[in-house]
């Protein structure tokens, strides 16, 4: 029985992280960007160490307002860990709550830590102060919860004490259970309020810089690839086998259409009014291949050039992703860039800390599954050591370009000629198959690129922007005045509108 | 025939000869072993440093000779009883038998079985053991047949005849199953001659139904277990057939030879359609290899329809598909020019990938396109003799069993009911004639070696009552039964270096402690009775990460070890303290055993959590095996018990590192262990204990766990100290299962309810309106995507007690319900739980019913007690419940609930 389980929990991870079912141990996981070295320099990675008889398989991660860092576990324990932060980490655990189910996410608001697991939502608290647990107040758990894929990933508490969850279909095609492919919002008191269809199997839900909520989507049926989806209250967000549940949901009308299969989203997005098209589409492999936990950058500039932005952990590449996002005749969109890779176990979440740390952990599930990196379960955490990289900070949308920003300046006469960028897009078919080839392929023609005086960023003036397609950037040509190159050159912006000016 | 003649020939030559051929042998360097020899072989005398007269004793014992030669005293009841023979035809291979009473020192160097034949020339000696075969084979039912070996079962018992112990006992063989003959091992020879399968694999189950004795003891083999060490013992045994196969489990798509592609099984089929393989499961690959008969010469082609495949003849590659697990089956052909005559062929192929299938199909000269008939496969070029079973001649069997009496054998072989034949009574034998001679004669002949003969008379004169202290009693005993092959007894003997590697173990990180028995020196000293008597006779097994088995003996042979070691072993007395304030010994033993203190869960496991990486043993058994002196004196010194131990000695000079704890007093340290680990089961976890084991234990406040189980995907199980548990459905708030014992085996995500006495409750909520008498009581449907929820259900989460139980919340409409189980031991009587459902409604609320128990057979004995198959269900508050009839039968509580707060309250019993 128990290994029945593992088997199907292999399967059931195989779904939600957006690669096909039937996977080899030694596939091929694609090649590595290669920059792990470079990196090093500027991000390193410190390990927390983990003692042998804790079982720290990482789902959730939470800050505690005393500063501990708050782990939930795969066997459904909550650890809160002191010392974690330091430099080298001497981390102490305290074991705070055990005899969840698996813990995916945790929140922590007024005195408790709300945990999500697949079954429901709980609100974890010590009534008596003696440090651990002994309030476990379901707040909801009324989404249908009966098969081996059916996952549930949390929020952040929003600003009104919403959580909002994303619960996976009951496997890449079908919809058994309630909900199973909506996004609900879990209110303080316990009401679940259905807001979004559409997903497939999401693998974690959190806000950009605006406090807009995001959900991360993996690659399969409806999805060409992992994409980062905005969470608009009534939207359709591209899988239809979630349709069947808009009885169930007061106040929501199914759409009147469902989406045409072997279709394009810039087509589909027109017929069906409740489409919203994935803000940022992440191209498989190059950019990950099962995107799970993520968290926006508030520290300020403690973690370095790229505050506001968004920071994503990869499961299969054990690697870290980096988003920006702006909003766009009201359509949110953005681009995705390589950060920083050699993680030492597939990445399911990943958390800032009060130092400005960026705290990733997850595990592997077993031999059949590839990932990466090789340990069985870890928690690392990537410092920034202070050292600016000379990395492309932020892609920006402009009627007939882009704007490209640096964390240095540019070399402004290499910046200045057009043959220094290449830029070429391409598309996903949308449709009912699994996954897509990237297609209708374009190169296009840089008319001219005007670098800003302060050499911080370039204005790209191209022939043309394509709707529904992600540009991709090699940046490769770009150097500093002293002749440095960018520590990654490739960028990948997702164009669903096009600024009027 | 004349049974009773004189002897014709004046013996031992043809055994001299081959005494000596053996010795030429190892002379030459050809035989690196002790020489094979006729000479009756008992395994624990070679290895021993027992005295001659006691080895005399006991070859007099293991030779049976007091089953002739009649003897006061205990001798009988001491003696090895010879094997039974009652169904030997349904075991033993007709040919050996034969062979064996023919010549039993040729056919088996070293038995213990005399030659009864020997003195009868001949003429004479064929007939006779012909009759006798009729005559021991007329006892059995005909089951008697070769079957074929599998091969990769055989490889598996290779690995177990030598890790579990049958090789320190027996010779130790080359994985071809070739025996090392040793003169200290208890003689098997070919025993493909002389077994089958089916007898082989219940003999090394039940040995002690054929050999009550005990010598060959019970190694408590899992039936899988007596498959492949038999698989392997038989490996030679020859039966026609078809083809020979091997299966194999795994990620078939890498090819056979990939390391994670794992041989399951292997034998015979008779033709390639692979539903004469039975059910063939995804991702298995077959290999095919055998003989292909050519009739006509000339073209052949073979068409192979597969996901993948690969086809050789005589060699030669024919066709080939690399197997892949993403796309379907595909054509592929292969041709050759044959001969005339037999063909080796093999094929591999791959059941893997999309709808997989297999069609394999030859086509040649006068052989129209199908497949391969069984009629032209083969497993040899060369023909294999069909075993026929052995027909009875009855006139044959009567003169078997009239020599069968007349020449002893049914003196020793006493369970076929044939009267004996008479013989002097031990205590007027004259050691120089008659069997203990070096003469032929109408005698048992043993060919005992000088140095056995002289031991034998050394202790004939004392045989029958030998005066041996409990001391030499107790050595006697561990030699006849050679515990010393694997065990060390200072004095006596212990594992030969020859053998010393053939014990393994799964926890390298022990030492030799992880790989050998534990010593025998002292052990009286050392455990308990108990705890001697849960090893010697109760198969507790301590050590798991031992390969080797403690194999049973048998309570009759060896029970008397019991009291005996511990009248022997003795050690002085150590120096224990008197703790006079318990709850504070508890506390300090808690914290020495815990992560801040000395960590011995850091090596050791507790109550079967495994902390650290070695799994040392169990530290919540201790005190129940180990007498509390030893605990004291081993804990002091290590070094003195096991010279190689891996455990450091903490109390060096008899202070402790840890000052803080009772004074750091070495003494009064171990033994507030000892106070503490008493608590067994029940002894608080120490702090730091990992949670890394999969099974979840329960020790002194209840356990919880949640996740997909036979309680739904949303059950909670909830383990109570009083070792009874239940587990609860929150997607349907119902109750779903009681049960004792062990409690749950967690996953991640998932548990799976351990133990024994389990009560299961079938799906459906636990309130309900019934619309009329006979409405069915509701559950969910496979469409009614909405259910609990619709019937007003809503689960509300849990808190816990002090003592960590969990009150379950939920609600039902209007009506909040606490939900609390209590684990309650009633006084000298076993555990129940005490349930107690707090309502608080509104004003107004309708009646419904609460159901609370389901059964096939539902009794009410009045309106408060009810008995529903195994459980026994008791209504304590003021509710009276009611039976629905039905199948199955319901027990139903009306409720009809005030305003404001009420309680039922329930015991439930089983």
């Amino acid at each position: 029985m128990v290994a029945l389980r593992h088997a199907i929990l292999v399967l059931a991870l195989s779904m939600v992280c957006g690669i096909p079912r039937v996977l080899r141990a030694d596939e091929d996981l694609g090649a590595r960007w290669g920059t792990a070295e470079e990196e090093a320099k500027y991000y390193p990675i410190v390990s927390i160490p983990i003692p042998s008889g804790i079982p720290l398989r990482p789902g959730g991660l939470e800050i505690l307002p005393d500063g501990r860092l708050a782990v939930g576990t795969r066997r459904g324990d909550i650890y809160f860990i002191r010392g974690a932060f330091d430099s080298p980490p001497r981390p102490e655990y305290h074991l705070f709550a055990s005899g969840q189910d698996e813990i995916f996410s945790l929140s922590w608001r007024d005195g408790a830590l709300t945990a999500t697991t697949w079954s429901e939502v709980t609100r974890i608290s010590d009534e008596d102060g003696d440090g651990v647990a002994d309030r476990y107040d379901t707040l909801t758990s009324s989404w249908g919860y009966a098969e081996y894929h059916e996952f549930a990933f949390a929020s952040k508490h929003d600003p009104a004490g919403n959580l909002w969850v994303a619960l996976g279909l009951s496997s890449s095609y079908e919809s058994h259970n309630l909900f199973r492919g909506w996004a609900v919002k879990v209110t303080p008191d316990g009401r679940m309020i259905p807001v979004c269809s559409g997903l497939r199997s999401p693998g974690g839900v959190g806000t950009n810089a605006q406090g807009a909520m995001f959900v991360i989507e993996s690659q399969g049926p409806w999805n060409g690839c992992c994409s980062l989806k905005h969470l608009k209250e009534g939207a359709f967000l591209g899988h239809p086998a979630s349709y069947n549940w808009y009885p169930y949901a007061p106040g929501l009308k199914a759409p009147e259409l469902e989406p045409n299969s072997d279709s394009r989203m810039g087509v589909e997005k027109r017929r069906v009014r409740e489409l919203v098209p994935p803000a940022v589409k992440f191209p498989y492999i190059r950019m990950g291949r099962s995107i799970s936990g993520f968290r926006v950058d508030t520290t300020g500039g403690k973690f370095g050039p790229f505050a506001g932005q968004l920071f994503l952990g990869d499961y299969s590449l054990s690697l870290v992703l980096r988003a920006t996002l702006e909003q766009v005749n009201g359509v949110w969109q953005g681009a995705c860039y390589p950060f920083r890779e050699g993680l030492a176990t597939g990445i399911m979440n990943v958390e800032f800390s009060p130092k400005g740390q960026l705290i990733a952990g997850g595990f592997t599930t077993s031999r059949q599954w590839p990932v990466r990196g090789t340990e069985p379960f870890a928690l690392q955490r990537i410092d920034w050591n202070g050292v600016v990289p000379f990395e492309v900070r932020e892609i920006s949308i402009r009627k007939d370009g882009f704007v490209v920003s640096f964390t240095q300046p540019v070399d402004p006469a290499v910046a200045a000629r057009t043959n220094t960028y290449q830029v070429t897009t391409f598309t996903h078919v949308y449709h009912a198959g699994y996954g897509s080839p990237e297609v209708d392929q374009t190169t296009a023609k840089i008319v001219r690129a005007v670098p800003a005086a302060d050499g911080l960023s370039v204005r790209l003036h191209l022939d043309r922007v394509i709707e529904d397609h992600v540009h991709e950037f090699d940046l490769g040509g770009i150097t500093s005045p002293e002749g440095k190159h960018l520590l990654h050159a490739k960028a990948y912006y997702t164009v669903n509108e096009i600024p009027p000016e | 025939m004349k049974p009773t003649s004189a002897p014709s020939l004046s013996l031992t030559g043809w055994a001299r000869i081959r005494r000596g051929l053996a010795w030429i042998a190892l002379g030459l360097g050809l035989i690196t072993v002790p020489a094979l020899t006729a000479s009756p072989i008992v395994s624990g005398l070679v290895r021993s440093s027992l005295d001659p007269e006691t080895k005399g004793l006991i070859l007099i014992e293991e030779l049976g000779c007091v089953s002739c030669h009649s003897a006061g005293g205990t001798l009988a009841s001491r003696s090895k009883k010879a094997p039974r023979l009652s169904d030997l035809g349904d075991r033993v291979h007709p040919a050996f038998l034969l062979q064996f009473l023919r010549d039993p020192h040729e056919t088996q160097p070293g038995t213990t079985m005399p030659d009864l034949l020997a003195h009868l020339d001949a003429g004479d000696r064929e007939p006779t053991a012909t009759a006798l075969s009729h005559f021991l084979l007329s006892g059995g039912s005909g089951r008697f047949t070769p079957g074929a070996p599998d091969a990769v079962a055989a490889r598996q018992g290779f690995r177990l005849f030598h890790g579990r112990g049958c090789a320190q006992c027996h010779a130790p063989r080359d994985e071809q199953g070739r025996e090392r003959p040793g003169a200290d091992s208890a003689p098997l020879g070919a025993l493909e001659r002389k077994y089958d399968l089916q007898g082989l694999i219940a003999f090394l189950q039940h040995p002690h139904t054929i050999r009550p004795s005990g010598r060959m003891p019970d190694l408590r083999l899992q039936a899988r277990d007596a498959e492949r060490i038999a698989h392997f013992l038989l490996q030679d045994t020859r039966v026609p057939g078809a083809l020979g196969y091997t299966r194999y489990r795994g990620p078939v798509w890498e090819g056979i030879g990939s390391d994670e592609v794992t041989a399951e099984r292997a034998g015979l089929v008779r033709d390639f359609n692979l539903q004469s393989l039975g059910d063939v499961h995804h991702h298995t690959a077959i290999r095919y290899e055998g003989r292909l008969r050519i009739n006509d010469p000339g073209r052949h082609t073979f068409h192979l329809r597969v996901n993948g495949g690969l086809l050789e003849l005589d060699g030669k590659r024919l066709a080939q598909l690399d197997p892949s697990d993403r796309r379907g089956v595909e054509s592929l052909e292969g041709a050759a020019d044959l001969d005339a005559g037999w063909h080796r062929i093999r094929l591999d192929y791959y059941h893997t990938g999309e709808e997989p299938s297999f069609s394999f199909e030859i086509e040649g000269p006068h052989l129209k396109r199908q497949p391969i008939p069984a009629s032209l496969l083969s497993i040899s070029d060369q023909p294999i003799p069909v075993f026929v079973p052995f027909q009875v001649e009855s006139a044959l069997a009567a003169r078997g069993r009239e020599a069968f009496g007349a020449l002893g054998c049914a003196n020793c072989h006493d369970d076929l009911k044939v009267s004996p034949r008479t013989a002097p009574e031990l205590a007027k034998l004259n050691p120089d004639r008659g069997c203990l001679s070096t003469n032929a004669g109408a005698w048992p002949r043993f060919d005992l070696s000088e140095q056995q003969r002289n031991w034998i008379a050394m202790a004939l004169p004392h045989a029958g009552q030998p005066s041996l202290n409990d001391a030499l009693q107790l050595d006697k005993t561990l030699v006849t039964f050679n515990c010393i092959a694997c065990h060390e007894r200072t004095g006596l003997g212990g594992i030969a270096a020859d053998r010393n590697a053939l014990f393994t173990g799964s926890q390298p990180a022990l030492g030799d402690q992880g790989r050998l028995p534990p010593p025998l020196t002292q052990v009286g000293a050392k455990l308990t009775r108990e705890g001697i008597a849960d090893v010697l006779l109760h198969g507790h097994r301590e050590r798991g990460y031992l390969d080797a088995s403690m194999p049973q003996f048998g309570e009759a042979n060896v029970g008397h070890l019991v009291d005996l070691l511990g009248a022997v072993d003795t050690l002085e007395a150590a120096p224990i303290p008197a703790l006079t304030d318990i709850p504070a010994a508890k506390s300090a033993g808690r914290e020495l055993v815990g992560s801040s203190g000395l960590a011995c869960i850091a090596c050791h496991e507790f109550h079967g959590q495994k902390s650290g990486e070695v799994g040392a043993l169990d530290l919540s058994h201790v005190t129940g095996r180990l007498r509390k002196n030893w605990f004291h004196l081993y804990l002091r010194q290590p070094a003195r018990f096991h010279p190689t131990v891996i455990m450091p000695a903490y109390w060096p000079d008899g202070r402790s590192g840890l000052t803080n704890l009772l004074g750091g007093d070495a003494g009064r340290q171990i033994e507030a262990l000892w106070t503490y680990l008493e608590d067994g089961d029940r002894a608080r976890n120490p702090t730091g204990l990992a949670r890394t084991s999969h099974e979840l234990r329960v020790s002194d406040t209840p356990e919880l766990c949640r996740g997909q189980s036979p309680a739904g995907y949303r059950g909670i199980a909830v383990g109570y100290p009083e070792r009874i548990h239940l587990a609860f459905d929150s997607g349907e708030m119902a109750l779903r299962r009681l049960w004792k014992g062990e409690f749950v085996s967690i996953d991640d995500g998932s548990f799976q309810p351990r133990g024994t006495d389990t009560i299961s409750f079938p799906p459906g909520i636990p309130f309900h309106r019934l619309a009329s008498p006979d409405a069915p009581w509701p559950y969910k449907g496979k469409s009614n995507h909405a259910f609990p929820q619709d019937h007003g259900y809503v689960f509300r989460g849990y808190h816990l007690d002090a003592m960590r139980r969990p009150t379950l919340l939920y609600r039902y409409g209007d009506i909040a319900v606490e939900d609390y189980f209590e684990d309650v031991r009633a006084p000298d009587g076993p555990a129940y739980f005490r349930r107690t459902l707090r309502f608080d409604a509104p004003a107004g609320q309708p009646a419904f019913q609460f159901r609370v128990a389901v059964g096939k057979q539902v009794r009410a004995t009045d309106g408060r007690e009810f008995i529903v198959d195994r459980l026994n269900l008791r209504i304590t508050s003021g509710h009276r419940g009611t039976v629905r009839t039905g199948d199955p039968g319901e027990v139903l509580i009306p409720l009809q609930l005030p305003e404001g707060r009420s309680t039922l309250t329930l015991e439930y019993r089983w």
